[in-house]
């Protein structure tokens, strides 16, 4: 019993890592910089001369090194846990990723209706859908002989691991995937662009100041690391500086968000907080606590609270993008 | 539950004399190590609150305790952090220690703990049921449920056991447990899959003694307080029945209600440890065997050498768990575990006799 | 056997054992069909007789083919693996508790994918057919663990501290699994948490193909000694005295029992309890020679684990539950019931 309890702990630790994991890496999606679909046709005639050409079925190779052929102009394209690069791109999915507490909420605007389909991808789900493109994101989820099960549904593109942890790589991959490269690099210079606006105003208002993004799930806390996710956009594409405390445990964590105890957190002396709070509907008894209290953000009123639909959780152009209108509405204006 | 342990020696004299001169103990023994145990949990509480994921002088600890200034942090930190967290530490500890002794002496059974035996899968289980359906229900409520839990557990395997000619030999209970356990476990992960609560039982069981503070304690300590008490009220009859229940009943004492008393206080206990720390096995089994190597088969002694080091081992478990990979923290239910397994299969192994 | 006349004893126990087997394999044909017939996107009855007639559609094809029909071989031939593993063992420690979940072999099989998906990062991608190898060595070291631990000279094999020890090795597995898992990055952790959750991964021939050569080697070689696990069952004096060379049929039968178990949970996951239930089964349908019982076990064993999956697919459909929990449910309350029922 002894045995199987601990077996289950893990399974429990593991379904909680992977979500946060999942969460941590899934939603991109740039509302901000809404590419028009239809705008291949007007792209000016650039070196891609692909984009221009009439569409016919292109051999790529992924992540993995796997050849795929790509259809022309696939039209039912499911690409579980990457739709907000989808949406930045302005393509409609077929169906949409989900977990069992939820789906990506920041993305509903235009994703809303889209029904949705198991994180796991099972086969026949996939296959309801009759899918004529599927991309998926890190290798994880093909392993095991399913890409061969997945790549007789429909032509089966993985990103991999590389490409799917650094969100430009992975949408100037999938623009590359859907014939839209130069969707894909104008997306990113127009987000490079609102990101060194933002930069130059943050460094003109709030110069060197520090910050942390703290999610509360559970009266459990996590902290974001510093490369990844919401953290990449705000120590690399914003300039904040990154607090001790998340470098220390950004160092040794392995996750996207990295558990921080209450102690340590105690610790952290970043001059902003941005607090995800999934603890909304359940009282957020954690925020009542003495010990947060003394933190010295909070001590300062520097918090900015955002809820668990929000993109912090996420990463991706439309995330991040989302990202930087909170920082300049909430922390800039302030 | 004092009511139920009404001192049951109605045995003229000589004749209990006779029974207790054969039950050999070493008070003496008994009182060093309570008192070495003691001053080894101080140093381990002073260690464990000075030791943590921020540096803290130990002369700001010491100032912390005695002239407790909420507004500095690192006051705040020990006050409200580490303090409840060690001595909650010391109160699962026992409670598990002295639960295991307690079914070790009543069931005879040399492998019998609250963990291996499943009462704690059970506590676990109820709470995975809270979760699902009442979320957010205060800890006071939570601690019921796990008592709740646990009653269950021990009634079905105690049930059981008594369908069974002659009880049930330790394998069998082990067996029964870890099956008890095996069938909880995989319910709970089917209440999380159709509940959709996977990630607030992760969180439960990953939670550990970090999350404990006063206001757990002050609901807890009443419980285990009178439970521990209890206990020693016991201890004397449990000793009389771990001599076997033909000779408890010779003494005149009564084993049926010696043993509704030993399970009601075991389960308090496993319940109130399990409700903070999680299911964690190996200290009920561990501790006991320990005590009893040092201090003889006089449960008066064992019970309390028992509670202090149970606390003690918990105690270092922790700092242990804190230690291994700082920032973040191990589980502490593998690290006893760990530390465990060796030990059971040592006490299985040596035992000449079939078990 | 046949060369001789058969009592009638003999014989009634020949057709008992002839009928319960028949009725075993039509009951694992029934399942089959509703398996086929189970799963998100229907396919009539008329659908699947042309499709398996080879007049589907290419999506019928690929369906049955490739996602249902290699999902359902694979759980026929754990279960039989699992059964066979489970009767061996309780054989050799004579012990009608024994099985490989118990025993800690799953457990120190699973341990060894962690460490290999763990410190060789392109493990999951390895070719299919390295896992069972790998299980093998972890249940393998996890059993020898645990049986020379229970062995002692002179008496041989201590089947109640067989069950103890193999629970105490698998708890402390489990400990270090748990405190190792910790360490690796998210990717690798979900290969690792679904392994032991009991799911049937991957399910597609490749795996079918790893895991055949273990089940075509193995359980013909355990039903070739059929005999001398009757002979080892009666004790090792007696055995000893009827001329058995003991151990080394004990190591050859433990080792064929690991493999076998191992290359499944490989496969499977972490499913317990069949090798508990099945052997029980068929022992409580056909009696104790092993010629009757290995074969109705594996016959148990798959239809077993072909319903739970069965089921496992279609109560939260789509999201689907690892196998192994509902074995688990199953076989828990089963294996208590035995614990209290079966003598001493």
């Amino acid at each position: 019993m002894f045995a199987t309890k601990r077996k289950s702990i893990t399974i429990l630790l593991g379904l909680m890592l992977m979500s946060l994991w999942l969460a941590a890496c899934g939603n991109n999606n740039n509302k901000a910089e809404p590419s028009t679909s239809g705008s291949t046709a007007s792209q000016p005639a650039s070196a891609s001369a692909s984009a221009s050409a009439p569409a016919t079925e292109r051999k790529l190779t992924d992540g993995l090194g796997h050849e795929v052929t790509i259809p022309a102009n696939p039209q039912r394209i499911i690409a579980s846990y990457l739709e907000d690069y989808l949406v930045a791109l302005g393509v409609k999915p077929v169906a949409q990723w989900t977990v069992a507490n939820g789906i990506q909420d920041y993305l509903q605007g235009t994703l809303k209706g889209i029904p949705t389909i198991p994180y796991d991808l099972p086969f026949e789900a996939v296959m309801s859908f009759q899918p004529d493109l599927l991309i998926i994101g890190p290798n994880s989820t093909v392993e095991g002989g399913k890409y061969e099960q997945y790549a007789k549904i429909a032509p089966t593109f993985v990103l991999g691991d590389d490409t799917v942890n650094d969100w430009r790589k992975a949408l100037l991959k999938i623009g590359e995937v859907l014939n839209k490269s130069d969707e894909a690099q104008k997306v990113l210079d127009a987000y490079e662009q609102k990101a060194a606006d933002a930069k130059a105003k943050i460094q003109a208002a709030l110069p060197n100041q520090s910050v942390a993004a703290i999610w509360l799930v559970q009266n459990s806390f996590f902290v974001v690391s510093d490369k990844q996710s919401s953290g990449d956009v705000l120590y690399n594409d914003l300039g904040f500086k990154v607090p001790a405390v998340v470098k220390e445990i950004s160092a040794k964590g392995t996750g996207n968000w990295n558990p921080i105890s209450l102690e340590k957190l105690a610790d952290l002396d970043a001059d902003h907080l941005i607090l995800i709070n999934s603890d909304k509907g359940t009282g957020s008894a954690a925020l009542n606590d003495p010990i947060w209290k003394t933190i010295k953000a909070v001590k300062n009123g520097h918090v900015y609270e955002y809820p668990s639909s929000s993109s912090w959780l996420y990463y991706g152009p439309v995330a991040s993008s989302q990202m930087i209108d909170n920082v300049l509405n909430d922390i800039v204006k302030k | 539950m004092t009511a139920m342990t009404r001192n049951p020696n109605q045995a003229s004299p000589t004749e209990s004399a006779n029974a207790e001169s054969r039950i050999y103990s070493r008070p003496r023994t008994a009182i060093v190590t309570i008192v070495l145990g003691l001053i080894a949990l101080a140093f381990g509480l002073a260690l464990s609150v000075t030791f943590g994921a921020k540096d803290i002088k130990l002369f700001t600890v010491w100032e912390a305790i005695l002239n407790y200034q909420p507004d500095l942090t690192e006051h705040r930190i020990i006050h409200e952090l580490r303090l409840p967290r060690v001595l909650g530490c010391m109160l699962v500890g026992s409670s598990f220690a002295v639960a295991g002794a307690i079914m070790q002496g009543m069931t005879r059974n040399p492998l019998a703990d609250s963990g291996l035996i499943g009462l704690n899968s059970g506590a676990g289980f109820a709470l995975a049921l809270c979760l699902a359906f009442m979320p957010g229900l205060p800890y006071m409520y939570l601690i019921l449920f796990s008592f709740v839990g646990a009653a269950l557990s021990a009634v079905f395997v105690f049930a059981l056991a008594s369908g069974v000619k002659g009880g049930l030999t330790p394998t069998r209970l082990v067996l029964a447990g870890v099956t008890l356990s095996a069938l909880l476990t995989a319910l709970s992960e089917g209440v999380a899959l159709y509940f959709r609560i996977g990630q607030d039982l992760a969180f439960w069981y990953a939670g550990g003694v970090a999350g404990t503070r006063w206001m757990h304690l002050q609901i807890m300590t009443p419980w285990v307080g009178a439970a521990l008490l209890g206990a020693l009220i016991l201890s004397r009859s449990i000793t009389l029945l771990s001599l076997g229940e033909d000779v408890a009943r010779g003494l005149g004492l009564r084993p049926g209600a010696v043993k509704l008393a030993g399970t009601v206080i075991v389960i308090v206990l496993a319940g109130s440890a399990v409700s903070t720390v999680g299911a964690v096995s190996f200290v009920g089994l561990l501790v006991p065997h320990f005590a009893r190597k040092l201090v003889g088969v006089d449960y008066r002694w064992i019970i309390p050498t028992s509670a202090v080091l149970g606390a003690l081992l918990v105690v270092a478990a922790d700092l242990a768990a804190r230690t291994v990979r700082p920032p973040y923290e191990t589980p502490i239910g593998a690290l006893i575990a760990i530390i465990g397994v060796p030990f059971f299969l040592y006490l299985a192994n040596k035992e000449q006799r079939e078990l | 056997m046949s060369a001789y006349p058969m009592s009638p004893e003999a014989l009634r126990k020949r057709k008992r054992t002839v009928f319960v087997l028949t009725a075993l394999a039509v009951a694992i044909v029934l399942t089959f069909i509703v398996s086929m017939n189970t799963g998100l996107i229907r396919l009539s009855p008329a659908d699947l007789l042309r499709t398996l007639s080879g007049g589907g559609t290419e999506r019928q094809n690929l369906i049955l083919f490739d996602f249902r029909l290699s999902r359902i071989v694979i759980s026929v031939l754990i279960g039989m693996g699992l059964a066979i593993s489970g009767a061996v063992l309780q054989a050799l420690s004579r012990n009608a508790l024994a099985d490989s979940g118990i025993i800690g072999i799953n457990s120190g099989a699973g341990l060894v994918i962690l460490l290999f998906v763990a410190f060789y990062p392109t493990a999951t991608a390895a070719p299919a057919y390295l896992l069972p190898l790998l299980a093998w060595i972890g249940g393998g070291f996890a059993a020898l663990l645990v049986f020379t631990m229970s062995y002692r000279r002179h008496k041989g094999l201590s089947p109640n501290r067989l069950l103890l020890n193999g629970v105490a090795v698998n708890a402390g597995i489990s400990a270090v699994t748990i405190v190792l898992s910790l360490r690796i990055n998210p990717e690798q952790y979900q290969f690792v948490l679904t392994w032991m959750a009991g799911s049937i991964w991957g399910s597609n021939w490749s795996l079918v193909a790893a895991l055949l050569p273990f089940i075509l080697v193995l359980i013909p070689f355990v039903f070739y000694k059929a005999r001398t696990i009757n002979v080892l069952g009666l004790g090792i004096e007696l055995a000893t005295g009827l001329g058995a060379r003991v151990s080394r049929e004990q190591i050859v039968l433990l080792a064929a029992a690991v493999g076998l178990a191992s290359s499944c949970v490989a496969v499977s996951g972490n499913i317990g309890f069949v090798g508990l239930i099945a052997p029980h089964l068929a022992r409580r349908l056909v009696g104790q020679r092993y010629q009757a019982l290995l074969p109705a076990a594996a016959l148990a064993g798959a239809l077993l684990v072909l319903a739970a999956d069965t089921f496992a697919r279609w109560l939260l459909q789509p999201t689907e539950i690892p196998t192994g929990i509902v074995v688990a449910v199953i076989g828990a309350p089963y294996f208590l019931y035995l614990l209290f029922r079966t003598k001493k």
